[in-house]
């Protein structure tokens, strides 16, 4: 069964689906995701493979990805149960979910186990190579970062509350739920919905 | 050590919950190295490093500090808890949103929420900074991906791969 159109607008695409999602479907879709997805872009690697079978169209997936970012937890995986529950509900859901998370499991269990599972702990040359990969990841991160602090920079008292959030978490080293209630709480204030608008 | 997985499961639930946009390092690095002692601040580096090279969601670190605080068990225990109660509430958000994208407050939310998710991120890099950039080189390497990545559509694994060799190279 067709779950409901994700907005009101939704009529006005046309791709019409060669074949219907399954939950199988929706697994086997997600698992091709993740192993694509190596090194991120998750999020642009889902609507590629969704667009490619005609299941979502890009209002709908756009919806979704700005859904994704609001609620807590990673986005790629938030995404994937998002779609999966608007495609095939509930099933649909715990399955995309499985599929963009199996191959990455399997991978990191095993190099759990070769990193940790030594005796006498890592190998000078290992841990020097993984040094130097978490200096690139540090960068994978800014690049990640710029786009969010851009956009946050543009909203009103933006860059006062990310500079306070920043300088609360990193310097003062405070609980996470207190600054976010105070910050959510001033963000709403100054841009709360005005009478007229 | 071995850590108790319920206690695994439930300390990674919250650390999903109270993530936005992406993983929350600085309270990851707050529970997961200052309070639980589960994992040490170059664990957590190395784990961080891992996920990038992984398929799927960077995330995956964490699979990676269940693993160094419980075994194998740990390693599920850390997996579930935090991907899957957030997993459920935006399934749940999902069925619930024709009514939430007319609700007036909801711009205001995600503006309000995003200087808030800035903050965590660049945080975020500022822990990974701590333990990762411990000399001269390991800080040029950063800056070089940083660069690299803005001014080209390199890919990132591509990049923390060659990173690795520079570092294993280097003795970093």
């Amino acid at each position: 069964m067709p779950a409901p159109a994700l907005s009101p607008t939704a009529p006005d695409h046309p791709a019409q689906p060669q074949r219907p999602p399954t939950p199988l479907g929706l697994l086997r879709l997600f698992v091709g995701v993740a192993l694509v997805g190596i090194g991120g872009g998750l999020p642009a690697h889902t609507r590629r493979a969704l667009a490619a079978r005609g299941w979502l169209s890009d209002a709908a997936f756009a919806e979704a990805f700005t859904l994704a970012q609001l609620t807590p937890g990673p986005n790629a995986v938030n995404l994937a149960a998002m779609i999966g529950a608007h495609l095939c509900g509930p099933r649909g859901a715990a399955l995309a979910v499985v599929g963009i998370l199996t191959p990455g499991l399997i991978a990191m269990l095993a190099a759990s186990v070769v990193t940790l599972g030594l005796p006498g702990g890592l190998p000078p040359t290992l841990q020097s190579a993984l040094r130097g990969a978490a200096c690139a990841a540090l960068g994978v991160m800014l690049t990640a970062a710029v786009p969010v602090v851009k956009v946050a920079l543009g909203v009103r008292g933006g860059a006062v509350l990310a500079g306070a959030t920043f300088v609360a978490l990193a310097a003062l080293k405070l609980d996470l739920l207190p600054v976010l209630a105070v910050v959510v709480a001033a963000g709403l204030t100054l841009n709360r919905p005005r009478s007229g608008e | 050590m071995t850590a108790d997985a319920w206690d695994i499961l439930l300390t990674f639930t919250r650390l999903g919950l109270v993530s936005f946009g992406g993983a929350n390092l600085p309270e990851i690095e707050r529970v997961l190295v200052e309070h639980k002692g589960w994992i040490t601040p170059q664990l957590l580096a190395n784990g961080f490093a891992l996920g990038q090279v992984m398929p799927g969601p960077n995330m995956l670190a964490m699979t990676h500090y269940g693993f160094a605080a419980g075994g194998w068990w740990g390693a599920l225990a850390a997996t579930a808890g935090f991907y899957g109660p957030t997993a459920l509430l935006s399934a749940a958000a999902m069925l619930a949103w024709q009514r939430l994208s007319r609700w007036r407050w909801l711009p205001p939310l995600r503006s309000a929420l995003l200087p808030f998710g800035a903050g965590v991120l660049l945080a975020g890099a500022l822990v990974l900074a701590r333990s990762s950039l411990h000399s001269w080189p390991a800080a040029l390497m950063a800056v070089a991906a940083f660069v690299l990545l803005q001014r080209t559509r390199v890919n990132p694994a591509v990049v923390v791969l060659g990173a690795a060799g520079l570092g294993a190279v280097l003795g970093l």
